[in-house]
Formats: structure tokens, C-alpha cells, sequence
């Protein structure tokens, strides 16, 4: 094991155990955003953030699902998907990696509505994932394999890259260009990592991400509760007023 | 141990928009009706309540309204010569689940056909001669005519509010509808739908190009409504969550609004929710069913329910699982030709085109499920097909739904798929982009077909439907060509940006959503040696069992399936009430 994952391992634990107590009491969102995302990519993302736009208080901390190094690659992950800019503040601090992380814990991770009975078969593409896995075990199992690749590109896993290299390193993924014997990296990117980021991203903040709504007024989604019989004469062809200030489910709750 | 229960007169599998509508004739009649429904109710859960309701994660990208795939699911293979693979998660169509079925989550589109639908084999023969139907495209006339079926149209038109505007007034062209629809007697039940800020200008690009734009006739409604039952529904509010959604505003044409509040206070009417429909059974001697067995999903119990009539009124591939399960008609055999139970499996062909204009605002969440403008010029057989080498074609619209963030997004091809260059396309795009969508007919084709997989089951032990399906050179020929015609609007569109114009190709892919519209399987017709169900609807080997749905279509047009299949309920309705009385083979 290298140097560098070594003290990651430390840093992690400590991590661990701050969060462990931060069950108890409250924790600032400063420290929880940032909470195992102590990477120097992170760090730089979140020095370019202090000049645009800042995070809100997240309604979800602590992770269910991911372990420590799990949540490193996410972490890293969404803040090279999503870096702080005129737009929004890094994806940790949307909320993104917490929002991957309930989705993998919940429902939808252990596999509700997947059809998971055998024989297992590979398919052609078109069929979709044939897998004997829960979305969750396939996201494990993905982390394992995308930081097995990275560990022989680059000689340390991927929440250790920096942006630029982390950013080339997905869309290889992505393209499928990575390989690696176990894992069909390609399609754990395309099929569950990336429709996740955009859920993230665009979902009702309830779920824990699109945090204070700063990816509906990024595009101007006006949320709920979209009554708009007079609105849709009165603003056609023209901007409408809502969509500056959306809602989402959490402001009717 | 089963159960049996005492005898009932009619029973039906299946509680969505066909069972409702049936159930509302016969029950006018006094005859006694069971509806069987696998799902529960949902009038009164989340997906039917503000804030809950407008929840993109939860009923459109999770699929909360959906058939559960663990339960059962469809395999799929693209050629008979290959193994098929189970669909594990669908997202190419998506059969609805609970009271109401997928009529829960429908946008609503209701059209009549095609005065030539039913009829269209022996119409393209009169009109291109008789090689013009290829070997391999079973094309057959349906057994019934359109001026047979527009009593019920009109009927069910005027029971769902459906908004929009006559073309074609007995024969007279009326300016600002469809000029190719089927003769109508009057007026849509209410005026159209607003139009969008894309309908309007798709509709001058479409009125420069010489075409015939029209507004949608849809299920959502303009206007507070008052139907002959007395069932009312709220005016549409345009909130963009329509398809996958319930309305929660009763503003959408619903059995679950319209149909099932008012047969539960119905003398004779009984709605059995959670009850799995597990086979029908059959007396293949005296080419009779005896009932049907379901599993009342509430307490594990299996039921035996006796019944004069059987309907099967499921969706279309549970219709044709349950006749290839319980062996009823002879299963079609692609090798000889032979057999009728899953032949004629039609899809759509559907394509699309997004387009970019930074000076038009287009407020893609100021839309409901209907807001669509519409020509019909390259639809079916609208267009001379004369040295064409395809037959069929598709309807071009500006369908602007919704503008759920998740899914309804447009970006400008080139787009990266993340960092800052991608928000700022999401940004600069989002109220200034659009679509035209093409909804194209699907011919059938030898080689598509539906039967059991020897593999595969469900989660109650049964086999799961396969479906052998690829689109095949018909289908290609016809997306290529509509929707070069498609391209061609959106180039006349003005737009800065014009994304690809794919047409749809082979393979078959089941992780895009494409449609519901699937048909075929239990197709009817004149002959019992091509058709699996008499021009009324009734099995030709058991005469007191119906089937009834987008199942029985022979093949499937560029328009949404509802209009016909609900009228041929309701046709079905008043002919079962006859037969009750006087069993026999309906003529």
C-alpha cells in the first residue's frame, strides 16, 4: 500500500469517528460537507467556490450505505462532475454524494422492482444490465474495480487524483476506454453512476440533493406548484418570474 | 388449498380503462360484474396528492406507478434464432399497476383513426395494387368499420371531456383541425387545449410549408367538465406532471375519476383490488371457459371464481399470457406460418428532434400532457406512397410536456455530460429549447411475435411472456423518410441550434422509453384460421370468453391506441349485455 492511501486511510478513520460523534450533536455543514472528501482536488474546488455561489445547509448528513473509501471516490467524484463555479458550489456541498448514497441505501439500491431471478446470462446491451447484483452491490463492486484500474494507470486510487486527471479518467470510463477483467466499467459509469449524478443534480431536494434548489434556479425550474392555466398565455414566449424562486416538495412539508 | 367461489355472471381480468368502461354499460343494464385488479387503489395515496405528487424521482424516474418488474417482467430476444434475456428493469414501455392501469399515467392523446384503419389491407391493394403488401407484413382487414365503431367514439369522447378541434364535420374540412381524421358529427366535447410557445411556432413553420396543423384531441381537460354520468373533472392546470403521473387536480380522463367512483355506488358492480388473475379455465371440449383463478394478494389465498362470461381485458401482453398459458387457441408458429395466439406483436416507431432558439422562451414546465400541435400529412397512408418502397408513416408534432429537469432537458449536440461547460448548457438551453416527436405506425411482421419463454418466470412460478421483436425494413424505411420530413420543419423552424434528426434502427433497445402503445398478440378479424377473436371481440375457441384492448389491434398506426380501444369497450359492453341474455355467437 502506498504512502498516500495509507494517510488516507487515517484521515478517513478520524473522519469516521467525527462523524460517529456527530451523531450525538450538531456539527457545522461546513465540516459535514467536506467530511471525507479531504482530498486535494476538494480542497482547490473549495477555495474556487468562495468566489461564486455558496452552499446552503444540507438536509441530509452521514452516510448509510457507503464505506470510507466508497464515499472518497463519490466524494471526489461529484466534485469533479459538479466543481464549484458561477453556478453552483462543489457537488459535495449540493448534496450530491449524500443523495447517491440514500439512493444506493434505499429502495432502489437493494434492488426494488429489479427483476433478479436466474439463470444469469450476459446480454446484448439493448437488454439492459444483466446482472446478479442489486444497484448497490454493483456500485461496490464498480468502486473496487474503476480504483483497481486507477491504482495501475496512476498508482493511487481515485479520490487521490486531481481534477484534471479524475476528469479524464471518468470520461475514459465512460467512453470505454478503461477496462477491467471483472467489472464492465462502461456500463456501471453510463448505466448507474451517471443516471445517479443527474438525479442528484435535478431531483427534489428531499432526497438530499439539488441542495437549496440551485440546480432548478441554475435553469430556471420553477418547481411546485405549478398551477399555470393564467400562466400559460400570460408568460408564453416570456421569462417567467417563478422560475428565479423555485419550490420544491420540502417547502410544502 | 383453492377456494371456490360462487358463480358470477361476468368477470373481468383487469381493472383499468376497458374494464371500466364495459362495467359502466352492463351495469346500466342490471347485469351482475366482478372487475379482478392485480394492483390497489390509489385515489387517495401520495401519487394523488399535492406536494407528494410532483415528484419526478419518485413516479417518473423510480416508476412508482409501473408494473413491478421483480413481479413480472418480459424477456426479449431480436431474432427467433437468439436466446432471449429477461428484462430486469423496462424502460421502453411501461404497463400501469392498480386501479385504473396505465390510463392512470396516459397524457391523454385520444384519436380516431383513420377511416382506412380497419380496413387497410384491402385499401392499400385498391389504392397501390396487389403486390403492394410485402410477404412478410401480415396486414389483414380487422372485421369492422369505422362508421361501426364512431357511436362509440362519440360516446367515449363525451364521457372523458376530451378537448379539441373537428377537422372533418360528416364529410365537410373544418380550418384549424385535422383535415385527415375520420368524419366526426360535431365538435370535440370542449375546445382545444392552450397552445404552447412551441406549438405556435411549429404552427407557422408547418402553415409556410403547406401542411395542416392541428391541436392534439386529448383526455386533459380545457375547461371544468360535466359528463353524461354526472362525473366532473377540474380544469387542466398545465403543472407538467401528466405522463407517469396521476392528476391530482381530477383534470385528466381517468376510470379512476370518471369510471370507478360512480360503478362502486352501482348495483351488481363489484371491484376486487389485489387480486392477481393466475389463469382461466378452460373446457376445451365444449370450447367453453368456466372462470377464473386468482390470488387474493392480501391473504396468500387462491380463489376459483365461476363465471358465465370471462373478460380479459390486461394489458396487451398479459391478454395474450394468459390464452398461451392456459392453451386456449392455437399458438402462432413463425417456421409454418401457422397458429394466431401471439402473432401481429406491433410496436411504434417514434423518433425525435430538439431545437435550440436563444430568443424564444419557451417555458418547457408551462405544459401538460396534451399540449401538443400536430400535422397528419406524412401519417399511415395520408400521402401517396406510390415509389415509395415502405409502407405507414407517422404523425409530426410539437409535444412539449413537461419540463421535468431529471428527464426533460435539451442539450445542443457537443454537449460535454458534466463540469461547468455542461451547466452552462443547462443553463442557457433550458427555457429555450424544444421538440418535434414523430409517433410512426408499426406494421406487423412475421418474425414478430409473442409466446412463452421456456425459461423465464414470474414471481407466482408462471412463465414470462417473450417477446420476439426487432424493427424490421418496413419500419426503418418509414422513420428514415418521416423523419427527414420532421428535419426539414425543424430546419424552417429558425432555430440556431438543430440536434440530430436520428431516424429509429435496429436493435430494439429497451433502456429508452419509447411508448406504451404495444399491440397485437390476440388479434381480431373475419377469419378464425389469422385471428384469435371474432370482429365482436369473442374467442373463436370458447364463445363466452372476450378479449378486449390494444391486443386485439392487427396492426398499429401512428396514433395513440385509447380512441379505438375504447370504443370497442364500449361496443363490447352492450354486446355482452345481449349475450347474457342469449349466449350464442355474436354475428
Amino acid at each position: 500500500m502506498s504512502q498516500d492511501s495509507s494517510d488516507t486511510h487515517n484521515r478517513r478513520n478520524f473522519l469516521r469517528k467525527v462523524i460517529t460523534v456527530a451523531g450525538a450533536a450538531p456539527l457545522s455543514p461546513q465540516l459535514m460537507a467536506g467530511a471525507g472528501a479531504a482530498t486535494v482536488a476538494a480542497v482547490a474546488a473549495d477555495s474556487a467556490m468562495a468566489a461564486g455561489a455558496q452552499a446552503a445547509t444540507p438536509i441530509l448528513v452521514g452516510y448509510e450505505s457507503f464505506s470510507a473509501d466508497e464515499a472518497a471516490f463519490v466524494e471526489n467524484m461529484v466534485n469533479v462532475m459538479c466543481p464549484a463555479d458561477q453556478y453552483t458550489p462543489n457537488g459535495v456541498d449540493c448534496g450530491l454524494a449524500i443523495f447517491i448514497d440514500r439512493q444506493l441505501a434505499g429502495a432502489y439500491g437493494q434492488g426494488a422492482g429489479r427483476y433478479l431471478a436466474g439463470p444469469w446470462v450476459p446480454g446484448k446491451p439493448q437488454m439492459g444490465v444483466q446482472l446478479p447484483y442489486t444497484p448497490e452491490q454493483f456500485f461496490r463492486a464498480g468502486v473496487a474495480a474503476a480504483n483497481r484500474q486507477c491504482q495501475a494507470q496512476f498508482g493511487k486510487t481515485f479520490d487521490q487524483l486531481q481534477p484534471a486527471d479524475a476528469d479524464n479518467f471518468l470520461k475514459d470510463i465512460g467512453h470505454g476506454k478503461i477496462k477491467d477483467d471483472d467489472i464492465a466499467l462502461a456500463s456501471w459509469f453510463n448505466e448507474l453512476m451517471y443516471p445517479l449524478f443527474e438525479q442528484a443534480c435535478f431531483a427534489d431536494p428531499l432526497y438530499g440533493g439539488n441542495n437549496d434548489k440551485v440546480f432548478w434556479k441554475m435553469v430556471g425550474y420553477p418547481g411546485l406548484p405549478a398551477t399555470h392555466t393564467l400562466d400559460m398565455i400570460e408568460f408564453r414566449g416570456k421569462p417567467y418570474p417563478g422560475a428565479k424562486d423555485p419550490k420544491s416538495i420540502v417547502d410544502f412539508s | 388449498m383453492i377456494k371456490k367461489l360462487p358463480k358470477r355472471t361476468v368477470v373481468i381480468i383487469g381493472g383499468g380503462l376497458t374494464a371500466g368502461l364495459i362495467s359502466r354499460q352492463l351495469t346500466s343494464q342490471g347485469v351482475d360484474v366482478v372487475v379482478l385488479e392485480r394492483g390497489g387503489e390509489h385515489a387517495q395515496g401520495a401519487e394523488a396528492k399535492l406536494p407528494t405528487q410532483r415528484d419526478e424521482m419518485r413516479w417518473d424516474v423510480r416508476q412508482g406507478l409501473v408494473q413491478r418488474w421483480n413481479v413480472q417482467t418480459y424477456t426479449l430476444r431480436h431474432n427467433r434464432q437468439d436466446a432471449s434475456s429477461p428484462i430486469r428493469w423496462m424502460e421502453a414501455f411501461l404497463p400501469g399497476e392498480g386501479v385504473g392501469g396505465a390510463a392512470n399515467h396516459w397524457n391523454g392523446h385520444t384519436w380516431r383513426w383513420s377511416e382506412y384503419e380497419p380496413t387497410l389491407r384491402t385499401h392499400y391493394i385498391n389504392r397501390y395494387g396487389k403486390n403492394a403488401i410485402p410477404k412478410d407484413v401480415p396486414l389483414q382487414d380487422w372485421g369492422i368499420t369505422y362508421r361501426e365503431m364512431e357511436p362509440y367514439h362519440e360516446l367515449f369522447e363525451k364521457l372523458f371531456g376530451i378537448s379539441g378541434k373537428a377537422g372533418n364535420i360528416n364529410g365537410k374540412i373544418q380550418p384549424g383541425g385535422n383535415p385527415f381524421e375520420a368524419p366526426r358529427r360535431g365538435e370535440y366535447a370542449q375546445k382545444p387545449l392552450i397552445t404552447t410557445q412551441a406549438g405556435l411556432q411549429f404552427t407557422a413553420a408547418a402553415q409556410k410549408m403547406g401542411y395542416h396543423p392541428f391541436p392534439y384531441p386529448v383526455a386533459n381537460s380545457s375547461g371544468t367538465y360535466t359528463n353524461p354520468d354526472g362525473q366532473k373533472l377540474g380544469q387542466c392546470q398545465y403543472c407538467g406532471h401528466c405522463e407517469r403521473f396521476i392528476c391530482e387536480a381530477q383534470a385528466k380522463g381517468t376510470p379512476d375519476v370518471l369510471l370507478y367512483p360512480m360503478l362502486k355506488q352501482r348495483k351488481g358492480f363489484e371491484l376486487r383490488t389485489q387480486s392477481h388473475v393466475l389463469g382461466i379455465n378452460y373446457d376445451r371440449d365444449a370450447r367453453r371457459v368456466t372462470g377464473v383463478r386468482y390470488l387474493d394478494l392480501r391473504s396468500g389465498q387462491e380463489y376459483e371464481q365461476p363465471a358465465d362470461v370471462v373478460v380479459l381485458a390486461a394489458f396487451t401482453m398479459s391478454n395474450a399470457k394468459l390464452l398461451l398459458q392456459d392453451g386456449i387457441g392455437k399458438p402462432y408458429d413463425p417456421v409454418t406460418g401457422q397458429g394466431v395466439v401471439g402473432k401481429n406483436f406491433c410496436y411504434q416507431t417514434n423518433s425525435g428532434v430538439n431545437l435550440f432558439m436563444k430568443d424564444s422562451w419557451m417555458n418547457p414546465f408551462l405544459a401538460t400532457g396534451g399540449t401538443a400541435m400536430a400535422i397528419d400529412d406524412f401519417n399511415n397512408d395520408n400521402f401517396d406512397h406510390t415509389g415509395l418502397d415502405f409502407l405507414g408513416g407517422g404523425g409530426i408534432s410539437a409535444s412539449m410536456y413537461s419540463g421535468r429537469p431529471i428527464k426533460n432537458r435539451r442539450l445542443p449536440p457537443g454537449t460535454p455530460q458534466w463540469g461547468t461547460a455542461w451547466k452552462k448548457a443547462s443553463a442557457d438551453w433550458y427555457a429555450h429549447s424544444m421538440g418535434l416527436s414523430i409517433q410512426g405506425s408499426c406494421y406487423p411482421n412475421t418474425e414478430n411475435f409473442l409466446d412463452l419463454d421456456p425459461v423465464y418466470k414470474d414471481a407466482y412460478g408462471q412463465p414470462l411472456v417473450r417477446m420476439t421483436f426487432d424493427w424490421r425494413s418496413n419500419e426503418e424505411k418509414m422513420s428514415a423518410f418521416v423523419t427527414k420530413k420532421m428535419e426539414d420543419i425543424a430546419r424552417t423552424m429558425g432555430a440556431d441550434i438543430v440536434g440530430p434528426a436520428a431516424p429509429r434502427k435496429s436493435p430494439f433497445d429497451t433502456r429508452i422509453y419509447q411508448t406504451t402503445h404495444i399491440t397485437g398478440g390476440t388479434i381480431m378479424g373475419a377469419d378464425p384460421q389469422t385471428s384469435v377473436v371474432s370482429p365482436r371481440l369473442q374467442h373463436w375457441d370458447a364463445q363466452n370468453l372476450f378479449v378486449v384492448g390494444a391486443s386485439v389491434f392487427v396492426h398499429n398506426a401512428g396514433y395513440n391506441p385509447t380512441g379505438p380501444l375504447a370504443a370497442m369497450a364500449l361496443r363490447l359492453g352492450d354486446d355482452l349485455a345481449d349475450y347474457v341474455k342469449r349466449p350464442r355467437e355474436l354475428a
